[in-house]
């Protein structure tokens, strides 16, 4: 499964490009395979607030509808106008054209995964 | 979990596989939307083995269906088919089926997957009353395929004997005959549930695989392919078709299902519920069955509150993305005294209201009489 290795990652199998500071989040090629074909995804308006653990938005596949999970305390930037008309990026493209939304981490996130634990983790899943 | 006889060629195929009230069974083999296009662009097969197939025998057996089920059964000739349903006595859908003559004195049913016991059951209660009936249920003994898309006649062509090709070529669209696989002798249906030009198999379990392999060994004429039933979903919804237990179930009338076009009730003859469905009719229907179609992004689902003017109109049934069609839509069982074709209305897609437009069923015109 491809795990670029300069991300991280949480359980909830949303890729994240740093710890701290302004990030940027998707959700992992791993995911998207459980899911199938991508549908749609609601994501939040620039300027909300979250708490680490929050419900930021959803995505939904064919079949079912999955949350989206903030990884940290954080402020919404800028939400990819892109997925949202067109959610079959995600697929295409999930580390890359596909990314969801940046973020202001108002402090670094604890519960990030590396590449290789993540992989550890979802062949355990 | 219980297996189709054609569960060893999903594993080899890699199907994503799922429990469908009961039976493992391929959702999808590679990806939903992919398969939907396929059946509408060339041919699909899919394997409905787990739907009931009932005999009824005798020479009671007419008058036995025209009581049990709510279309018109002397209209039937041997060899043709037709979409009915049975009803309990106060109107509402046992379970909607298709009735085959097969032969003067022999019908066949074909039943939901969930439903096989329940019907069976009623089936049976209904005949304690009439005289020189016989029933089966056969659905264990027999596997469905069906072989969906503009491609399907050449599929079917390709895996038939001389004498079975000609009678085939000529069948219409509801008609059923015999045709012989592997030695045995099935039923081949010129129906479906995907809005395609399609065939549907009745066949014995132990021709089934081999009757599988010989349609995928067609690939190189009409480029046929597995379909899951993720795929089946979204094409039969496009076409409007109902889906039991999502768009109706025993609380919901045909008439509110919107098949009175397949309810007898201009006929002398009784029929269970038609008491029932008649008083509705003349008391005027108070829900309907409406085609939503979203006009914003989101996709409708099952349960979702559909909203007209503030005022809380009814729920939707079904809903998906409609791959052909284009956008999201689905089916909603709405009060039919404030919906009306044509009305703006708002769907609660988790707590954000989306607007949508109630249209003519159904979104994608059905190509099976091609």
């Amino acid at each position: 499964m491809d795990c670029p290795e300069n991300l991280f990652y949480t359980k909830d199998h949303e890729w994240v490009t740093g710890q701290s500071g302004t990030v940027t989040v998707g959700v992992t090629a791993y995911a998207i395979e459980q899911l199938g074909d991508i549908v749609h995804v609601d994501l939040p308006d620039v300027g909300e607030e979250f708490h680490e653990g929050d419900s930021f938005g959803t995505i939904e596949s064919t079949k079912t509808v999955s949350d989206l999970y903030m990884p940290g305390e954080a402020k919404v930037l800028e939400v990819n106008k892109l997925v949202a008309n067109n959610p079959e990026e995600i697929q295409e493209s999930p580390y890359d054209k596909g990314w969801l939304i940046k973020i202001q981490l108002s402090e670094p996130a604890k519960n990030l995964l590396n590449a290789g634990s993540y992989e550890g983790y979802i062949q355990e899943d | 979990m219980k297996k189709t006889a054609l569960y060893e060629q999903h594993e080899q195929m890699q199907a994503k596989l799922v429990d469908f009230s009961g039976w493992k069974m391929p959702i999808s083999y590679q990806s939903v939307l992919a398969e939907h296009h396929h059946v509408r662009e060339k041919v699909g097969i899919f394997d409905v083995s787990h739907m009931g197939e009932f005999w009824i025998r005798g020479q009671g057996a007419q008058e036995y269906l025209q009581y049990l089920t709510i279309n018109d059964v002397k209209k039937l000739q041997v060899g043709h088919g037709q979409y009915t349903a049975i009803c309990n006595e106060q109107g509402g859908m046992i379970d909607d089926l298709i009735l085959y003559k097969t032969g003067d004195q022999e019908y066949l049913a074909c039943v939901n997957a969930a439903n096989i016991d329940k019907d069976f059951k009623w089936f049976e209660k209904c005949a304690d009353s009439f005289k020189h009936v016989e029933l089966e249920n056969a659905s264990s003994l027999w596997s469905q395929i069906a072989v969906q898309g503009p491609n399907s006649q050449a599929a079917i062509m390709g895996i038939l004997n001389s004498q079975d090709k000609e009678r085939v070529l000529g069948l219409p669209y509801t008609h059923i005959t015999d045709i012989s696989f592997g030695g045995a002798v099935c039923k081949l249906a010129r129906t479906g549930y995907t809005g395609e030009k399609g065939y549907e198999l009745y066949l014995p379990n132990d021709v089934a695989a081999p009757c599988w392999n010989a349609l995928l060994a067609t690939e190189a004429q009409t480029q046929i392919k597995p379909i899951g039933l993720g795929a089946r979903d979204t094409l039969r919804l496009e076409s409007c078709y109902l889906l039991y237990g999502n768009d109706m179930d025993e609380r919901v009338s045909p008439l509110e299902a919107g098949i009175s076009w397949a309810t007898n009730l201009k006929g002398e003859d009784d029929f269970c519920g038609k008491q029932a469905l008649e008083s509705q009719k003349s008391a005027g229907v108070s829900r309907k069955l409406f085609a939503v179609l979203f006009e914003e992004q989101g996709v409708p689902r099952k349960g979702m509150q559909v909203t007209k003017n503030g005022e809380d109109i009814g729920l939707i049934t079904s809903g998906s993305v409609l791959p052909s069609a284009g956008g999201s839509g689905g089916l909603a069982l709405l009060d039919a005294n404030k919906a009306s074709i044509g009305d703006m209305v708002l769907v609660n897609v988790r707590g954000k209201f989306k607007k949508a437009k109630l249209v003519k069923k159904p979104f994608y015109k059905a190509k099976t009489k091609d």
